[in-house]
């Protein structure tokens, strides 16, 4: 008998089905876009497979291939200067992020400093909204009219504090933004580094800095590298603060590439920046990895380090009042915009001149539409999410589907961006012609967090013994009656947590929203996006702050979901 | 005719052989245990009978008929596997409930199927016909939890899931019971009153079953027939007392039982029946089992060897072996010792009589065993 004969059965269709999906919506539109960039026209490979005459097309489009596109860009032009820029931001927010992050994982990992169920609360802020809107609380500080700067003329300044429009500002963002992504890691490295052998070096009489800087941070290093690399890949494919922060004469790449699609249909120069984007992120990303693997055993199994009380209470106050510090700007960043929201006016002032609820009023009679629209992609993304990334899961764990593992974790490495204009490229002409339909916004939205999705369910999965399938078997059900049965009522809180954070992203999600997103579909990113562009700063605060409440309110319930597991 | 035949059956993983050569016949309501340590194929060949795993080469006939083209669904073998694999979002009642429900929905018409179907989905929804809750309160009667119906497996101790993982398999009728080391999770003196229930409610239903087990005591206590495994293979086939008393091969004498083997020459004896065996050492002992002569291994089980101090052995006779004790144990009731014999030792059971001294290490003793006693394997 053989040991495992194709089984044509309804799950088998399914699963090439969803492979089929990742080949037309994925793995097709970036190999194209990387022909594109040899090419420099637009290469239609959907139609090349069904149409004899655009097949021949394609084919002496891709005859003329060459490298003048790539000799252009490391030839010193505007590309190469907007690749070092955005290498430049990157690496600087990195190491600043971890600079910025050492004292408070160290205070939350080993020191007794108070408040740290505040501050792991208050850490969450920075998250709930797109950086285009942090970027635009920021100016609501510190630009000209902001009320940072007005604080800083009244105790005798000049001007402003700094330009905000700046690489600086930018960095500033990032900074104050993006730093829970290496926070709980560090602090996870912190915790299970072993805090025997400090206990050892400050017995053999080593001050505590020392010990500090000698045995402390080695031990946690490869967890610090680690969220350094993975902050250079968040910074590096971010797109909500360089668009709305960049000067003129200050290029980075998310921007050049969207600016060649948006503004001048550029097939040629965005895919080359496009194919440079996915190269870096991806290359970044395994590093990433390499530096985690062969690591985790040894954190896992290491035991966690107590919590030593702080001698010095100096020490304790000084990074108390850090940590505060770091915590406070989301917060006052999105105080900021809350009260340009209830603003008549403001500006050059510490506060409002007045208080209004007009701006709600106008948003939800003129901009319901908007917010129609995000719900209904936002749920699209769901549904398609959750059914893609169950069965995917299913397949990976059930039936050791690798080909599907390693499809839908490829968007973990393609910045927004990247995604966006590799599918524009594909589904711009027959015969898939979606651009511009809901349809390719929802596939997008899905794609980009699949990996998050189907980390989740895949985590619920595993968590369901086989025995218990199989006892379903075993008692009279199919494979298929005894998934629906036991292995799905099992899933529902894992799935509907994730679905919910899917949701949450795609209410978030900027670049694709801003690049892809057809004017009859606007979600609320995408008009917020546009009114900020015409001037309409109080409309755009107002639409701030519901994208952010329907954020928290929707994290919340996920995370009760997660933690009260119902078996 | 056996009413489950498994016959050369091998299985491998890999390439690697889990089975080799499984050969069993299981007669009709018979309680058969398969003993054998860890990894020696018992789950795989259980399994295998479930349709959980597919033989490499191999039959599998259950009532006369070959299974082996039947998807495990349909093969009517009953399971409970070590760690239960109760359903957790299911009650008690549900849980037991499962296959009816299942039958139902294949068997009934679209209203039984979307009925069954709501009734998993959401409690509220699934509406339990009368027939079901009847069937479903005798079986739970029958593992003695008709009071748990409404809790989750999550709020039962580890014997109580048990029982109702029993109740859940034999509840769907199966031609065949498959337990899988159902007691290794539960405490010792669980163990001992699960024993009981289980061949209770094997008796009381008359089911066909095979136990799995590596627990010896379990197996013998248990069984009407052990079969003994060793990587991948059956050495022997018999009736508890018949293992212990006729093992066919030195694994399973001390698989079955804590014994003596030694390691001998024997030559058919020329008088009458029976051979004797010569021992390294200069010792010669006479058995009752009859042998070509050449190499073979001998058992002497503790308690067939009878210990008399020097004192008392007076004179010369067959089978007597003089030596002085070297360690002495208690085993409750009985105590047992070591007791050297020059070239080779001894473990030798006596029952303990309270105020009795015990012998102390280097005491000179005498050792006797009765030639039906020495078994040549
Ligand atoms: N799914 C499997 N894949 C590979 N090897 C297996 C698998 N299942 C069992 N084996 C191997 O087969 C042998 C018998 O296993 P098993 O039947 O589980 O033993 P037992 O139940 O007697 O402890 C072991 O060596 C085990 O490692
Ligand atoms: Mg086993």
């Amino acid at each position: 008998m053989k040991k495992r004969l194709p089984r044509f059965d309804g799950l088998t269709i399914l699963q090439w089905t969803i492979f089929l999906f990742f080949l037309v919506f994925l793995v097709i539109p970036l190999l194209s876009i990387f022909l594109v960039s040899f090419t420099g026209e637009p290469i239609n490979l959907p139609g090349s497979l069904i149409d004899s005459r655009i097949f021949s097309t394609t084919v002496e489009k891709l005859s003329h291939a060459s490298l003048e596109g790539y000799q252009s860009l490391f030839g010193g032009s505007r590309y190469l200067t907007a690749l070092w820029n955005s290498l430049k931001l990157s690496m600087g927010v990195a190491i600043l992020v971890t600079l910025v992050c050492l004292p408070m994982a160290y205070a939350f990992a080993r020191t007794d400093m108070p408040l740290k169920k505040t501050f792991a609360a208050l850490a969450t802020v920075p998250l709930v909204m797109p950086t285009f809107i942090s970027s635009y609380a920021f100016t609501l500080m510190f630009g000209q009219t902001g009320w940072v700067n007005h604080i800083w003329r009244a105790f005798g300044g000049e001007g402003v504090l700094f330009e905000i429009q700046s690489m600086l500002g930018i960095v500033l963002v990032q900074i104050f933004f993006f730093f829970p992504y290496a926070l709980w890691p560090m602090v996870a490295a912190f915790k299970t580094s072993n805090s025997n052998l400090e206990e050892a070096s400050q017995n053999l009489g080593a001050k505590g800095w020392f010990t500090f800087a000698r045995v402390t941070l080695p031990l946690a290093g490869p967890g610090i590298v680690s969220s350094m690399l993975l902050v250079f890949t968040i910074s590096f494919s971010d797109f909500g603060t360089p668009i709305m922060m960049a000067p003129k004469n200050l290029n980075l790449i998310v921007v050049e590439a969207y600016r060649e699609i948006a503004g001048f249909f550029n097939w040629s120069g965005s895919a080359i920046l496009t194919v440079v984007m996915v190269l870096v992120a991806a290359f970044f990303f395994w590093m990433q990895r390499l530096v985690v693997r062969g690591k985790e055993y040894g954190t896992i199994s290491g035991k966690p380090s107590r919590v030593k009380p702080v001698a010095n209470r100096g020490v304790r106050t000084g990074l108390t009042l850090y940590t505060l510090f770091v915590m406070m700007v989301p917060i006052l960043a999105v105080g900021s915009i809350f009260l340009s929201s209830i603003a008549t006016t403001w500006g050059y002032q510490a506060l409002p001149n007045g208080y209004t609820l007009d701006h709600y009023v106008t948003i939800f009679s003129r901009s319901s539409q908007n917010i129609l629209n995000s719900l209904i992609l936002a749920s699209g993304a769901l549904i398609l999410s959750v059914v893609i990334a169950t069965f995917v899961s299913y397949f990976v764990i059930r039936r050791g589907s690798s080909g599907l593992d390693f499809f839908s974790s490829i968007p973990l490495v393609i910045p927004g961006i990247a995604l966006g204009i590799a599918l524009i490229q594909t589904f711009n002409t027959p015969p898939l012609q979606l651009t511009g339909t809901a349809a390719i916004l929802i596939i997008a939205y899905t794609i980009r967090r699949m990996p998050y999705m189907i980390r989740s369910t895949m985590g619920t999965m595993m968590a369901i013994r086989k025995e218990i399938e199989e006892a379903a078997v075993n008692l009279g059900a199919s494979n298929l009656v005894a998934a629906l049965t036991v292995v799905a009522p099992l899933m529902v809180p894992g799935i509907s947590a994730g679905a919910i954070l899917v949701f949450v992203t795609v209410v978030k999600e900027t670049s694709i929203s801003i690049l892809m997103a057809p004017t009859d579909w606007a979600p609320m990113s995408l008009a917020v996006f546009q009114n900020l562009l015409r001037g309409e700063f109080y409309t755009a605060s107002a639409m701030s702050i519901l994208i952010i409440a329907i954020v928290v309110a929707l994290q919340s319930i996920a995370r009760k979901i997660t933690r009260d597991p119902l078996y | 005719m056996a009413f489950v035949a498994i016959r050369h059956l091998y299985k491998e993983f890999d390439g690697i052989p889990a089975l080799e050569n499984v050969h069993l016949e299981i007669e009709e309501g018979e309680f058969f245990a398969l003993l054998g340590p860890s990894g020696c194929g018992k789950t795989t060949t259980m399994r295998c009978i479930a349709g959980f795993e597919s033989p490499t080469s191999g039959t599998i006939e259950i009532g006369g008929e070959d299974v082996s083209r039947i998807p495990a669904n349909r093969r009517s073998c009953g399971m409970v596997s070590q760690s239960y694999a109760l359903f957790p979002h299911m009650t008690v009642f549900e849980n037991v409930a499962y296959s009816l429900n299942i039958r139902r929905f294949y068997r009934g018409g679209l209203s039984d199927r979307v009925s069954v179907l709501a009734g998993m989905l959401n409690r509220k929804l699934g509406r339990v016909n009368r027939e079901t809750e009847e069937k479903v309160q005798n079986y739970l009667k029958l593992v003695e939890l008709s009071h748990l119906g409404d809790r989750l497996p999550g709020q039962l101790s580890g014997g109580q899931q048990q029982r109702v993982a029993l109740a859940r398999a034999l509840i769907m009728e199966p031609a065949v019971l498959l337990m899988d080391e159902p007691l290794s999770n539960l405490d010792k003196k669980l163990r001992n009153s699960m024993r009981v229930m289980i061949r209770d409610i094997q008796k009381k239903v008359g089911i066909t079953t095979l136990f799995v087990t590596h627990d010896q005591e379990e197996a013998m206590s248990m069984a009407d027939r052990v079969a003994v495994m060793s990587e991948g293979k059956v050495i022997q086939v018999d009736t508890p007392s018949g293992l212990y008393s006729h093992p066919a091969h030195s694994f399973v004498a001390d698989f079955v039982g804590s014994s003596n083997i030694l390691r001998g020459e024997v030559f058919p004896a020329d008088e009458g029946e029976g051979s004797w065996i010569i021992i390294p050492g200069e010792v010669r002992l006479r058995s009752d089992s009859r042998r070509e002569k050449g190499e073979a291994m001998v058992l002497i089980r503790p308690e067939s060897l009878t210990l008399l101090s020097s004192a008392e052995a007076a004179g010369q006779g067959e089978n007597r072996l003089s030596g002085s004790i070297r360690w002495a144990a208690y085993f409750g009731a009985k105590v047992r010792y070591g007791v050297d014999l020059g070239p080779f030792a001894l473990q030798v059971d006596t029952v303990y009589r309270s105020g009795e001294p015990l012998l102390q290490e280097g005491d000179a003793v005498m050792l006797t065993v009765e030639p039906n006693q020495v078994v040549v394997l």
